[in-house]
């Protein structure tokens, strides 16, 4: 069954979504790096559990956070983000990460804003990124 | 990791060459099948007029940068801030990510570099600006 749209609507304030499990596992990391062509020596080429994991994953968990469970409709645009990176992330850690909204709005221009603040845990339960993501919803 | 840290001093620079093949490698690895990348035929009639990359590739460029800069320091407070996406990439565009850095403070008894970043065309224009802000050791 194809999921269904998340809209403005069902983005108010307080609004949660249900926690994305999300392991960072090798055959994650290797493809990751291959996709981006990032050869930092520091990953290990991902071929090691505990070898650490490249931050630009947090782009992707970040997004899977909210669309669990809906698609994204066209036309979105991504107006503002911060990355903040508390720990390193290893190969072989199990993340979860929890994404709420904490502004919905429609502005002057009556463009639906939307900005959520999601954060990564190991599996220790250390926050390990905290992510600010502002959009301007599509409808 | 950089070998001198000083105010204006550019960091080094990444390149890139877009494909629609890593686009679509992209595509499987975060599950943004969005058509507006990986359907040429679709993309061609929107305002785009083609398929675009996707932003967050954009964003583990910068991370790779910050990272070949101040190694594992970046992944212990480093910030990535007002990421703007100002002009698509392309299939067949060549990219530079770059930076420079544009103040060095103190908190808490940690030194920081701030950078500027930007993800260049071949063109000259900026797709994508940023900042980032990493914690660094500074040796001696």
């Amino acid at each position: 069954m194809e999921k269904p749209e998340l809209v403005f609507s069902d983005l108010g304030v307080g609004k949660k979504f249900r926690t994305l499990t999300y392991p960072v596992t090798m055959d994650l990391v290797r493809t990751f790096i291959e996709v981006v062509g990032d050869d930092n020596p520091l990953y290990e080429k991902g071929l090691r559990d505990g070898a650490i994991a490249p931050p630009g994953l947090a782009a992707i968990y970040a997004r899977l956070s909210y669309l669990q469970d809906h698609v994204m409709p066209a036309g979105g645009v991504l107006a503002k983000q911060e990355f903040e990176f508390a720990a390193p992330i290893r190969v072989g850690d199990t993340l979860t990460v929890n994404a709420e909204v904490v502004e919905s709005y429609v502005d002057e221009k009556a463009r639906k804003r939307v900005t959520q603040l999601i954060h990564a845990r190991n599996q220790r339960r250390e926050v390990v990124t905290t992510i600010r993501l502002s959009v301007i919803w599509p409808k | 990791m950089l070998a001198h840290v000083n105010v204006g001093g550019n960091l080094p620079s990444v390149e890139k060459v877009i494909s629609q093949e890593r686009i679509n490698r992209w595509a499987e690895l975060s599950g943004d099948f969005n058509l507006l990348h990986v359907d040429p035929a679709y993309a061609a009639k929107t305002p785009f007029k083609g398929t675009i990359a996707h932003g967050p590739m954009s964003l583990a460029f910068l991370n790779e940068l910050m990272m070949k800069c101040f190694e594992t320091d970046w992944l212990n407070g480093g910030i990535l801030a007002d990421v703007r996406f100002v002009s698509p990439i392309r299939p067949g565009d060549r990219i530079t990510v770059k930076g420079f850095i544009t103040a060095i403070s103190n908190r808490h008894d940690r030194h920081y570099a701030e950078c500027e970043l930007f993800v260049e065309k071949q063109d000259g224009t900026k797709a994508v600006i940023g900042r980032g802000i990493s914690p660094m050791r500074i040796s001696g």
